[in-house]
């Protein structure tokens, strides 16, 4: 024990093992950059013979013309050199014709000089036509992209989420990033949804690669491998592929976040293997969200407007009915997930489906939703709820216009599975609609903006219905019914340091840190979500609140309260206007000459 | 027989022999070193170069650094002999001539090194 060299050895050993993963990856990186670059010699290959033929026929051309008698003005005979022949060959053969020089040619240099000008020409086009040609190959055409996308992932220097995937729900949740001002990197097999990126309207620069995310050589080139990738989103529709993706990131870097869609519960099961990935389940996660409504609308409608993202609706708040009977349509995979999580809330469940692969359910009828007279056998009329989950588009539209004709005051629960049908869903206006897409989407993106964020989606439900209903007014007569900025400030001495050095000599509550720099007397358009201290979260916390330094807070509110309440934060003379009310000098000068000490000086030196 | 490696041994060879074939003889005497073998050196160093083209193998980078060394001389050697011509009021004399020859002397070492190549390259293949 304590001996010296075993220590230095085991340090070595770990150290070793690091270094070994971290060649494992680059290997990777290298063995699909060397793919694009076999590509180009083998282009470079195909140019082989054109260029010779090139080379050959010039070489003849000059040769002849330097074997070919010739005359002089004088009428001497005279040879044309080697100069003037490479000279003579280089204008004629690319068209531009300066006429016979040095002296005015004999009939057989004319003749020579004719056979070569159709040698040249034709020698021209085929190198011309060969290096175009190869310029439209597919091949080299993806190679060159290969290139471009690993030079620009390579200088990537701010942290990036690598998206792998970029269907509906990509797109949806690499908007909401960039709004934040994140960086994402896309990987997608599909040409077309990657040819789409350039035309869509990113902040940031959004590098693409259309590529089989399952090969971990093209994850690791979209940078799987960067020290700023900060985490790996797996959103293909393809789930094998995402399970792919999980085990390639856990396996290469361990230490990422990995968030990946998963729809059934054997291959979450085979994710959960590798490493803990945070897995989003749309059918599951929309249980719990109807769960959360028919319990706690209002926490339900806060959980949904948080989750929508910068620039979010405030959405009208439901009230689904608290006891009665539901009718289930379509018992696939949300249709088994919503019986279950209702039936969990103690609400009498009937399920009608065409094809049921398990028949041992109470409830079970069989048959098409759509046909009114089996929705009456359902006894529709006594029912209080509907879902139409099934995965057609067209039958769940006609189920809810057939249950809304036999009884207006039905709660509608849809399923919209393709984005084009979205205005006719809009059209329904129905109670509860579940786009995939958006709730997978939504979810990511409370993973990812913030850990804060997350941390108040969680803990929230658990507050009751009354207190999301305070949030809310709180925060619709901030900054109205549209969702404005959210971020977060840590206060330590690099994000607050104003605010550290007066926490050090007297306690700050939070409503006085939240008014206005220009008047104090007016509060700030923000609101504080929660404060994290050492681990332990308060959610919404009051005016009273003291704050402590190293606290962590995650706020919402405009964008221009942002700013003012940065300049609080760093400016010791603003604070100490906006906590205590005094004005104090701001510069040096005043401050000796008034001799009035400013907290928070010290530390901005 | 593989009819792409006699074209490439063919050019690699016959490279090295024109340029000898130009580089011997006095060095400044320019009546023994014929502008058309000097011509024809260039060219087919050209092709020869044209002809490693895309070998991703490290004899293959070394092969085409050897052929790029051995064009770039010659041209250089084939635009003095230009200049002296055509320029220098002093003609073809011994001492343009003595630059040209020893510029495509150190072709021909270029040309030798690939010609090396090719041998060893030959030796080391294990049929079967």
């Amino acid at each position: 024990m304590g001996n010296p060299l075993l220590t230095f050895w085991e340090h070595l050993f770990d150290g070793d093992d690091e270094r070994h993963q971290r060649r494992a990856v680059l290997r990777v990186a290298a063995a699909s950059a060397s793919q694009a670059s076999a590509t180009i010699f083998l282009i470079l290959r195909r140019m082989r013979t054109p260029l010779i033929v090139l080379i050959v026929i010039f070489a003849v051309s000059v040769l002849g013309l330097t074997v070919i008698p010739g005359q002089d003005l004088a009428g001497e005979p005279s040879r044309m050199g080697f100069f003037d022949a490479f000279y003579f060959m280089s204008y004629t053969a690319s068209t531009i014709g300066f006429g016979e020089l040095p002296y005015p040619f004999t009939y057989s240099q004319r003749m020579w000089v004719t056979i070569s000008i159709y040698l040249t020409v034709i020698g021209w086009a085929y190198a011309i036509g060969s290096l175009l040609a190869l310029l439209q190959d597919r091949a080299f055409r993806s190679a060159l992209a290969l290139q471009h996308f690993s030079r620009k992932v390579s200088r990537l220097r701010e942290p990036f989420v690598l998206v792998a995937g970029y269907g509906r729900t990509g797109e949806l949740l690499g908007h909401s990033l960039d709004a934040l001002g994140r960086r994402i990197v896309v990987v997608d097999k599909d040409d077309e949804r990657i040819d789409g990126l350039e035309l869509d309207s990113y902040r940031g620069d959004v590098p693409g690669l259309a590529a089989d995310a399952r090969d971990p050589g093209h994850l690791a080139v979209a940078g799987l491998d960067h020290p700023a990738c900060e985490a790996v989103v797996a959103l293909t529709d393809d789930e094998e592929a995402n399970l792919v993706i999980v085990m390639a990131a856990a396996l290469l870097r361990p230490e990422l976040p990995v968030i990946a869609r998963v729809t059934s519960r054997a291959l979450a099961e085979r994710m959960q293997a590798f490493g803990n990935p945070n897995l989003v389940n749309p059918f599951d996660r929309f249980g719990d969200h109807l769960r959360l409504a028919l319990r706690a609308p209002a926490s339900y409608q806060l959980l949904t407007w948080l989750e929508s993202g910068p620039g979010g609706e405030l959405s009208d708040r439901g009230a689904p009915p608290r006891d009665g009977r539901w009718i289930i349509c379509g018992y696939g995979r949300l249709g088994r997930e919503l019986t279950a999580d209702l039936r969990a809330e103690g609400l009498d469940v009937t399920v009608i489906d065409d094809h049921p692969e398990d028949v041992d359910d109470p409830g079970l009828l069989v048959g098409d939703g759509s046909d009114p007279w089996l929705l009456a056998q359902a006894d529709l009329d006594r029912a209080v709820g509907l879902v139409a989950g099934t995965d057609n588009d067209t039958t769940n539209l006609s189920l809810v216009a057939a249950a809304r004709r036999s009884r207006p005051s039905l709660f509608l629960v849809a399923r919209q599975n393709r984005p084009a049908s979205a205005p006719l869903f809009a059209a329904m206006d129905i109670d509860a609609l579940l786009v995939p897409s958006e709730v997978i989407a939504h979810e990511v993106y409370a993973q990812l903006s913030t850990p804060l964020l997350w941390r108040f989606l969680r803990e929230m439900p658990a507050l009751g219905d009354a207190w999301a209903a305070g949030v809310i007014d709180s925060l619709t007569t901030v900054c109205g019914t549209r969702l404005q900025a959210l971020w977060k400030v840590r206060l330590n001495a690099s994000e607050a340091p104003a605010l550290v050095g007066l926490l050090a000599s007297t306690p700050v509550r939070l409503g006085d840190l939240l008014r206005n720099p220009e008047n104090r007397a007016e509060p700030l358009h923000a609101v504080a979500l929660l404060v994290l201290r050492d681990g332990d979260a308060t959610l919404a916390p009051d005016e009273d609140f003291v704050l402590a330094a190293g606290d962590e807070l995650l706020l919402a509110g405009r964008p221009g309260a942002r700013r003012a309440l940065d300049t609080s934060l760093f400016v010791p003379s603003v604070l100490e206007y906006v906590v205590h009310g005094r004005r104090v000098p701001a510069s040096w000068i005043w401050r000796k000459l008034t001799r009035t000490p400013v907290a928070g000086a010290d530390v901005r030196r | 027989m593989n009819l792409e490696k006699v074209v490439f041994g063919f050019f690699v060879v016959l490279a090295a022999t024109l340029n000898f074939g130009f580089f011997i003889g006095d060095i400044d005497n320019p009546d023994l070193h014929n502008p058309y073998e000097l011509f024809a050196a260039v060219v087919v160093n050209l092709i020869a170069t044209v002809l490693k083209f895309g070998d991703r193998t490290q004899i293959g980078a070394v092969h085409l650094a050897t052929s790029l060394v051995a064009d770039l001389q010659l041209i250089g050697a084939a635009l003095l002999f230009g200049y002296a011509t055509y320029v220098s009021t002093a003609g073809m004399n011994e001492s343009w001539t003595a630059s040209v020859v020893s510029l495509s002397g150190g072709a021909l070492l270029a040309n030798i090194v690939s010609v090396v190549l090719l041998v060893v390259e030959t030796v080391s293949f294990h049929r079967g």
